[in-house]
């Protein structure tokens, strides 16, 4: 259960980085960094509003100003790295990670903020014997609901067909009169929104603090390897994949302190037999 | 004519730049010692102490290079073998009680080995892939060095390691550091300079030119990111030596940002860019993080960005600025520029071109007019789509032989296959007698077959001159060696052939800047200085004139003629393939429909039904 609970955020993350690969060809890698400025937002502005609104609020605010240092981080960085090799894209975002580190630690502080989860999630539940914490399940059933909703975004939208037609071909789809560089901020706009949701959804289940952009920067990079980057299935497969054998990790005292060991094992075989990933294509 | 050894203005100005900072790195101590006695209040030793962390972040900066700025490898795991050269000084002697110095011996032999081993994992992915995995690797090499508290100390590392008495002093210490990372330097300028070198630039240039001219690229970047990572380790055995401790942050993914930003801050693109960037580097931080420490951080990723956005070239670029600057300022000096206009093959001289020597066909078993290429019920499909169905071909050696179709016939794909590019589904390609079947491009490469391809694939930063160098190199083998200067081998035979291809004034450019036909005329060359028995061309004359047309077909002819190259071509302009072909296969729909003399393929009435249905449908 844990397991699926660290799978649930780690996919809305996982998501989020995949998306915007997959149209933007673009690995983020200040995709955690935005994961972080949510989390932070969320915290604080749940502490201050209490426990029966915080939480909701702090959803709002953390979803816009991310989605807002999203747009500018496109506007400002990625919109000139386009066309520029992988060398570039990958600096140019990894700059981006270091300034956001400073400015949350200049902002925030560096201690470590916790929340409750809101009124509604609070508590357990009896089930089959086994007790579980209602915010897990809440924790999946939101990472269900946000897989159903980028599914039904993709295919049933015409925001969507844009995206999907500049998966395969950009060029042409800038030919056939679609503002590719306003669906390209569109596009980055919504991946913040997921990196924002997961920070928000993670905010009251752990500990909120200033390394938390690279530790699931790492796991999310995981996931889109084992998955196959772009592929929506593939991050579903790996982020259960990695919650699990994580959770299973951390749980048994033995090997606890390797838990990460364990996941960068089964990356490396999934890799051995398919370099591109389980769900992925291969890249020329 | 010093001018004429020294090269142009921005080379000397850079030679000066170099010579100077080796003057400044050996006169550090004595400068800092005049400073302290000049200010009483400041100690010299402080300054001599950050001279010495700036030589070691340089060699770990320039380490780091080698991946980044001749391969073109971005690597998130350059911190996680410093730290284990660091560990390994430390360990060795709490453990063991080895003395520093010969712990530092054993530094490369620690970082090679690690390296070899993580960089076989790195390197089963590509590019991006390649990055994400190594990000994965440091953390994983992080998780042991915090984690391991048996072996490691977790997380309070290893501390109070002593070093020998003659050490014990900031100066000798400083001399001693200056003197392995000197000797480091020298050995990977070398390496930089050489055959090896060359390959890794051609690899970085153009994966794919670089696999089909024979190199075997996935070896080469294994072989550099070992490199890296020994001479990383062994800046971190200096860490050790320097700071008597070895913790596990200096692992830590995050750590990588030194290395990244030092590098970009000099400039990548040249040798000692990164030791300029490291000593630049080490007085920012030690000016700034004093009062803003926490905005460290923000200045580190402003600078990354903006040197990714806005000079990409750091600080080595500094001597073309400054000579562009004198170039304006003394206008008539400046050199008239050369331009391209795309029309090389208009003054190529077709009796010289088959007189260079480097055009020569490579020794195999096979008699003019035996079969040469021989492939048997080849098959590919993708997913639905089955490109080629059953192919049967023989080529005979010493043949002009073309492959006609209509657009999505097969015949790109059927190339692909022949040159390793694609892997068949089932059948067989078998190359004077051996069996190449879904054998690597680069392997085909060196057993006889070459290429150019219908997109221009070429180096495009490396000179006209170096694009053929680097191709006589890679395809004779010599690239394995990591000394001697690649730039001054196979000077003269590329030099004729370049000539004699008509491209002579451009040699000294960078290939992509020429024109298009001209970079037709590059590909061209390549494919033929490979000394291939085979060549295959893919629509060798596409987006060239009519008259460029004919003259490199004559080229390609005369040369085949008289070096015994065989030649396999797709061509759409039937012109071109009646006028140089001896044999003509004529695909449709992935199947081979018919094989004939250009005669009997003109007459054949199945083909002029293929070819008037397509234009039927156009119409």
């Amino acid at each position: 259960m844990g397991g699926l609970s660290n799978a649930a955020y780690l996919f809305i993350v996982a998501v989020g980085l995949s998306l915007v690969f997959g149209a933007l060809r673009v690995i983020n890698m200040a995709h955690g960094s935005l994961y972080m400025i949510a989390a932070f937002v969320t915290v604080v502005v749940a502490n201050r509003l209490g426990l029966a609104l915080g939480f909701w609020v702090g959803l709002l605010a953390a979803v816009i100003v991310t989605g807002a240092v999203g747009v500018l981080i496109e506007i400002v960085v990625l919109r000139r790295v386009y066309r520029e090799e992988h060398l570039i894209q990958l600096l140019g975002t990894y700059a981006v990670t270091l300034i956001v580190a400073g400015a949350v630690r200049i902002i925030f502080g560096s201690n470590y903020r916790t929340m409750s989860p809101p009124q509604l999630f609070s508590g357990s539940l009896s089930l089959a014997g086994y007790r579980y914490s209602v915010y897990s399940l809440f924790m999946i059933g939101a990472a269900i609901m946000i897989a159903v909703g980028v599914n039904l975004m993709l295919y049933r939208t015409a925001l969507g067909r844009n995206i999907r037609a500049a998966v395969s071909d950009s060029e042409l789809l800038s030919a056939s009169g679609v503002n590719v560089a306003r669906l390209f901020t569109t596009v980055f706009a919504i991946g913040a929104g997921l990196a924002a949701l997961g920070g928000v959804i993670v905010a009251p289940s752990q500990a909120v603090g200033t390394s938390m952009d690279s530790d699931v920067l790492v796991l999310a990079f995981a996931i889109s390897v084992i998955g196959g980057l772009g592929s929506i299935i593939g991050s579903a497969v790996g982020a259960v994949l990695v919650g699990e054998i994580y959770s299973f990790g951390l749980v048994n005292p033995y090997t606890n302190q390797f838990a990460l060991a364990f996941v960068f094992i089964i990356m490396t075989a999934v890799l051995t037999i398919r370099p591109w990933g389980l769900f992925g294509r291969a890249e020329q | 004519m010093i001018t004429r050894y020294l090269g142009p203005a921005d080379a000397r100005i850079r030679w000066g730049i170099a010579a100077f900072f080796i003057l400044f790195a050996a006169a550090v101590p004595p400068l800092a010692g005049l400073y302290g006695q000049l200010n009483p209040d400041i100690s010299s030793r402080f300054e001599i102490y950050l001279a010495t962390s700036a030589m070691i972040l340089a060699l770990w900066a320039i380490s780091y290079n080698l991946m980044l700025g001749y391969a073109g490898m971005v690597s998130f795991a350059h911190a996680a073998y410093f730290g284990i050269g660091a560990y390994t000084v430390g360990l060795l002697f709490q453990r063991y009680h080895l003395p520093v110095l010969e712990g530092l011996l054993l530094t490369p032999i620690a970082g090679a080995l690690v390296g070899l081993a993580t960089g076989l994992v790195a390197l089963r992915a590509v590019r991006l892939y390649f990055s994400l995995l190594t990000l994965a690797i440091s953390q994983l090499l992080f998780t042991i060095a915090f984690n391991w508290v048996a072996v490691t100390g977790g997380d309070n590392g290893v501390h109070g390691i002593t070093i020998p008495d003659q050490l014990s002093d900031y100066t000798p210490l400083y001399y001693f550091v200056a003197g392995v990372v000197g000797l480091c330097l020298i050995v990977m300028f070398v390496i930089t300079r050489s055959p090896f070198g060359a390959a890794l630039a051609a690899i970085r240039e153009n994966r794919e030119r670089a696999r089909s001219i024979g190199i075997n690229v996935k070896m080469y970047e294994l072989a550099v990111y070992t490199l890296a990572s020994t001479f990383a380790a062994i800046a971190g055995g200096l860490f050790a030596v320097f700071q008597q401790e070895a913790y596990p942050e200096m692992l830590y993914w995050t750590q990588n940002a030194q290395p990244v930003v030092v590098a970009l801050l000099g400039g990548t693109g040249s040798f000692l860019g990164p030791a300029i960037g490291a000593f630049i580097y080490t007085v920012l931080q030690n000016t700034l993080s004093k009062n803003y420490a926490n905005q460290f951080d923000i200045i580190l990723g402003a600078i990354v960005l903006v040197v990714v956005l806005i000079v990409p070239g750091g600080f080595a670029s500094l001597p073309q600025f400054l000579t562009n600057l004198r170039n304006r300022f003394r206008r008539e000096e400046e050199p008239a520029r050369i331009e391209s206009t795309g029309e090389a093959m208009r003054e190529a001289d077709l009796a010289r071109v088959v007189q260079v020597q480097a055009v020569q066909a490579a020794d195999t078993p096979v008699e003019r007019g035996e079969p040469l290429l021989v492939i048997q019920d080849l098959s590919k499909s993708f997913g639905g789509l089955r490109a080629v169905q059953n192919v049967d071909l023989t080529v005979h050696a010493g043949d002009r032989h073309a492959i006609i179709g209509p657009n999505g016939a097969g015949k790109s794909t059927l190339f692909n296959l022949i040159s390793g590019r694609l892997k068949p589904d089932s059948g067989k390609v078998l190359f004077g007698g051996r069996d190449i079947t879904g054998k690597p491009p680069h392997l085909i490469a060196k057993a006889g077959i070459g290429r150019a391809f219908q997109i221009t694939m070429i180096f495009p930063k490396l000179t006209v001159l170096q694009n053929l160098q680097y191709a006589m190199l890679a395809h004779r083998g010599y690239t394995t060696r990591p000394f001697g200067f690649a730039n001054r081998m196979f000077r003269a035979e590329a030099m004729e052939l370049i000539e004699a291809v008509g491209l002579g004034r451009y040699a000294a450019l960078p290939a992509g800047q020429l024109g298009h036909g001209d970079q037709r005329a590059i590909e061209l060359a390549i494919s033929l200085a490979l000394g291939s028995r085979l060549v295959l061309l893919d629509e060798p004359t596409a987006g060239m004139s009519q008259y460029e047309t004919q003259k490199a077909m004559e080229l390609v002819r005369q040369v085949a003629a008289e070096k015994g190259l065989t030649l396999l071509f797709c061509e759409h302009d039937m012109e071109v393939v009646f006028g140089t072909a001896r044999t003509v296969t004529v695909m449709y729909l992935g199947r081979v429909l018919t094989q004939g003399t250009p005669e009997e393929i003109r007459r054949n009435p199945e083909v002029r039904k293929i070819y008037l249905g397509e234009l039927e449908e156009i119409a």
